[in-house]
């Protein structure tokens, strides 16, 4: 099959095509499981395997994608000529940037493929945690595993041939409980790295996942028994349960650069980050460092080379509070470049992904992650805080389309008065404009509170994409922020 | 190709039943093309062809399910799909409730909103549109971004259980024009569904980027005050809501996990606006509408809120098995929701604008990000995006930078409901995650709440 993608490749191209690529899947497999109170309500398996094709022609992407591959140069063509309708409506000509041709393999660690072990044993570990889940006040119970397992094959128009093997493990569990008003009340733990170096059938830790059953039990009657957050201005310390998706949705979304140049306009929005801003905006406070880390061991936003062909790379998106860099793929930083006529952007950040063969590589996240400070432990930093709320779980999260200002639901708050952990509140909330808030960040956590967060389920894209990807994330404190709205 | 495909569906079945398997076999074929506009260019032209194959597997309260990609032409592979769930099911835990295995009583087959020509769009059809849509409206400043999705879906069904089968085709597309200001950063919007070629009409798109474009460009911005405003809500906002309502306003298996905004004793009862009537009715062809549900119950009108009064939650028949529920024809991919239109004939923003008005109204045609804040009170909270206006009593256009809304569903079709349009529109829901399925609701096209209290304001674009 690799000969015949190549003999296409060099076929097109003969046709004038400017540049090609090939991702052959020879196969994508899922397997999730999810035990709802009792009863496993899924348990699928699901194998894809197809070729996706992106041809540039007078600076304009096609695509194509089937996964009948009887008839292979048909799908070549199909995008060949995609791209030349497209080449009729050109502003500014896509040029990618430089890469050398890249000859690699990448393989995500893995000690027990999870598609090796037997069906019985992953719904005994369910059943083992639904027995943990189901105590006085869970209304609702759920435990969950999602195991997937990819080869994808890259090949271009330049010589570049990438074979990676990626397998990924995501697991969860989840309790909702009705409080006395009558409200749904939920708390949840997720796998993360958890520091382990691998991330197949041995990450699910039935120890590890029992102890945060428990406390995940015992948080929830908390909250049902617990009164209302109030309507206040206060410090709130972000645990990393909701610090990952605040980093996610205001700095991540907000720094991919197809967002900032407005290709995602007219469906996920733009961004309130201009390219005159690269390295001189005061996105947060001097405590802050952010960067888009690909390299993390062990994390699904670390994937060796991304769906450009590119190596992955660690990139510095916030220096000390100032913005400095985005997620980029090799088309967009060539773009940026000219449009700012500077040059921002030193060559791709390997962060183009699709989530498909049958999808087009876009800007994704990586990992991104915050770097710890010292700010020290979590105690260190409730002492320090004269009127504050410590905040975990997400329950809601909405953003304005320039990732401009927030609404986030958490799922429990503990409220802090002069140095101390008072009580538990419930119904959380905090909202914020981006740039006030990180300005704000007035304490990070030390690197003991620092945790590397896994996300299955990040949305991007026409046509709609779902990607993986990490954030690694100490505990951090922001000031003067509205809560309980 | 129907029959072919209900030939190979009936092959597998006799594969199944030969291995004294118990199974149901779903068929999804999408043949779609995208074509992405960004900054006044093709940003993107795509094309999918891609086969899907569900195959579920029964025993006795057992159940598991084996999916893939795969072709026609693989009939190998597709028995193989049908072992490993058969193989499968073996393994897993009894359900508590015995799940339905589907009994088709007939067969039955449906392609009233298959259009043949709407389906064979092509890219220069494509081009054409949006180059009417956005013409001499684009500026060094002022960039066209966009969508037009199209395509064919194609579903067929059998079981083990019977012979027959059933076989649905859509054609459909759905567009999304945005003008945007490349510093300035606003942007106004305009979308279209279509189930047929003659549905796809340029004039309205343009019309409304026109008069957008000509506020956008002329009136002064504005960031409002928080506080309290009457509302008129466009298309695209209310489709967003009633997707919420979707989820937390008349789901029976919601209501049993405790994430609905309607207790089981409201059944009956007044819970909304004496003008607010919203049915699921199939017969909408604009809906894509499944006029069986995928377990073989033929479907009709049903009523789900009438002037107001709850009439009834909606039962997928997984959920009706788990919590003893007669199940309601509402195991689909989608519903065809139809919230009816009220008395004031406001054709189109236009009139909205022009129309003599007591008070200060807050027009938002779309709400961005939205999300369950608490389910169980119908509180959600989204951003205005997309072309809002601020239209003052005396006249006066304002244009407001973005504002927040976290309210309760309760309150926004509650006795709050000034009054809806009398003319309704199709709007397009459809996402393209996964397997393609095009869905719309029709809605009026507007729709006014009263006293909706605005919890954040922008200060700028």
């Amino acid at each position: 099959m690799i000969d015949k993608i190549k003999q296409q490749i060099d076929r097109i191209k003969a046709r004038s095509a400017a540049y090609l690529d090939a991702r052959y899947y020879p196969f994508e497999e899922s397997n999730e499981l999810l035990m709802m109170n009792g009863n496993l309500k899924n348990a699928s398996v699901s194998r894809e395997s197809g070729v996706g094709v992106r041809v540039l022609y007078k600076g304009a992407w096609g695509f194509s994608a089937a996964s009948d591959l009887s008839d292979l140069p048909g799908l070549f063509d199909k995008a060949f000529d995609n791209a030349r309708a497209a080449a009729a409506r050109v502003t500014f000509p896509i040029k990618l940037a430089a890469r050398e041709p890249v000859h690699a393999q990448f393989d995500s660690p893995c000690m027990m493929d999870p598609f090796q072990v037997p069906l019985a044993d992953k719904v005994s570990f369910l059943e083992t945690m639904d027995k943990k889940l189901n105590q006085p006040g869970v209304f609702l119970r759920d435990a969950s595993l999602t195991f997937i397992r990819k080869q994808i094959i890259f090949i271009d128009s330049a010589g570049s041939e990438i074979e990676k093997n990626i397998t990924e493990v995501f697991a969860g569990l989840d309790v909702n409980g009705t409080d006395p008003q009558g409200v749904m009340q939920e708390r949840k733990f997720r796998l993360g790295q958890m520091g382990k170096p691998t991330r197949g059938w041995e990450s699910i830790d039935t120890e590890l996942f029992a102890a945060n059953a428990e406390r995940i039990v015992r948080e929830l009657n908390e909250v049902l028994a617990a009164q209302d957050c109030p309507k206040d201005d206060r410090s709130v310390i972000l645990l990393p349960g909701i610090m990952y998706l605040q980093t996610h949705e205001t700095i991540g979304h907000a720094l991919e650069l197809d967002r900032i140049l407005g290709y995602e306009l007219a469906y996920a929005g733009g961004s309130f980050v201009t390219l005159d801003d690269f390295g001189k905006l005061r996105y947060g406070s001097d405590r802050l460092t952010v960067r888009a880390n690909a390299l993390v061991p062990n994390s699904p936003g670390s994937f060796g080379y991304d769906d450009d062909g590119t190596p992955c790379r660690d990139v510095v998106l916030i220096d000390k509070g100032t913005l400095v860099g985005a997620i980029t793929g090799r088309q967009m930083v060539e773009e940026a470049n000219a449009r700012a006529q500077r040059q921002i952007f030193n060559g791709s950040g390997g962060a183009n992904r699709a989530t498909a063969f049958y999808r087009v590589p876009i800007e994704r996240m990586t990992n991104i992650n915050i770097d710890p400070g010292s700010g020290g432990t979590l105690d260190d930093i409730i002492a320090k805080t004269e009127k504050g709320i410590i905040l975990d779980g997400d329950r809601s999260w909405s953003i304005g389309s320039n990732r401009e200002q927030f609404h986030f639901a958490t799922e429990i708050g503990w409220l802090v008065e002069d140095g101390r952990k008072t009580k538990v509140v419930k119904n959380a909330t905090y909202r914020g404009d981006t740039l006030k808030f990180w300005n704000s960040l007035s304490s990070v956590g030390s690197a003991a509170t620092w945790e590397l967060k896994y996300v299955d389920n990040c949305g991007k894209g026409q046509p709609n994409q779902v990607m993986q990807l990490g954030h690694g994330i100490p505990v951090c404190r922001f000031d003067n922020v509205r809560i309980g709205e | 190709m129907k029959d072919k495909i209900l030939q190979t569906l009936s092959d597998l079945r006799v594969y199944a039943i030969s291995k004294c398997y118990e199974v149901t076999i779903d068929y999804h074929e999408e043949d779609s093309g995208l074509m992405r506009f960004a900054n006044s260019a093709v940003s993107l032209n795509t094309s999918e062809h891609l086969i899907r194959l569900y195959v579920t597997a029964y025993e006795g309260r057992k159940r598991a399910s084996y999916n893939l990609i795969t072709d026609l032409g693989k009939m190998n592979e597709m028995k193989t799909a049908v072992d490993t769930a058969a193989e499968m099911v073996k393994h897993v835990q009894p359900l508590e409730y015995q799940p339905t295995v589907p009994t088709l009583a007939e067969s039955f087959a449906d392609d009233s909103t298959y259009d043949p020509i709407l389906a064979s769009l092509s890219n220069e059809e494509k081009l054409a549109y949006f180059k009417t849509a956005a013409k001499d409206m684009e500026t060094s400043e002022i960039k066209l971004s966009g969508i037009l999705s199209n395509g064919v879906t194609t579903l067929a069904q059998i079981n083990t259980r019977s012979r027959h089968t059933q076989f649905f085709k859509f054609s459909d597309t759905q567009v999304t024009a945005v003008l945007s200001h490349i510093t300035l950063k606003w942007e106004v919007q305009s979308e279209q569904s279509a189930h047929s070629r003659a549905a796809l009409d340029t004039q309205p798109v343009r019309g409304e980027l026109a008069f957008l474009l000509k506020h956008y460009q002329k009136d002064a911005p504005q960031s409002l005050p928080t506080g309290r405003y009457d509302i008129v809500f466009g298309p695209a906002a209310i489709a967003e809501l009633l997707g919420m309502m979707n989820v937390i306003g008349f789901n029976g298996g919601s209501l049993k996990r405790g994430y609905s905004m309607i207790a089981e004793d409201k059944v009956g009862q007044k819970v909304l606006s004496e003008k607010f009537s919203l049915d699921d009715d199939p017969a909408r062809l604009e809906t894509f509408p499944f006029r069986r549900d995928l377990m073989g119950m033929p479907r009709g009108c049903f009523p789900l809120y009438e002037k107001g009064i709850f009439k009834g939650f909606t039962w997928l028949q997984d959920d009706a098995d788990e919590f003893g529920a007669r199940p309601t024809g509402h195991t689909v991919m989608h519903k065809s929701l139809v919230v009816h239109g009220g008395e004031k004939d406001l054709p189109g923003l236009e009139a909205l604008v022009k129309m003599p008005r007591e008070n200060d109204v807050l027009y938002i045609p779309f709400l961005h990000y939205m999300n369950i804040v608490n389910p169980s009170k119908g509180i959600i909270t989204a951003s205005s995006r997309f072309g809002a206006l601020y239209l003052k009593k005396d006249g006066a256009v304002v244009i407001p930078y973005n504002v927040r809304l976290t309210q309760s569903l309760l309150d926004i079709f509650g006795d709050k409901v000034a009054w809806l349009s009398k003319q309704t529109v199709p709007y397009n829901t459809s996402m393209t995650y996964g397997a393609r399925n095009p869905t719309a609701v029709i809605v009026p096209r507007f729709t006014c709440v009263r006293d909706l209290e605005i919890s954040h304001s922008n200060t700028s674009y």
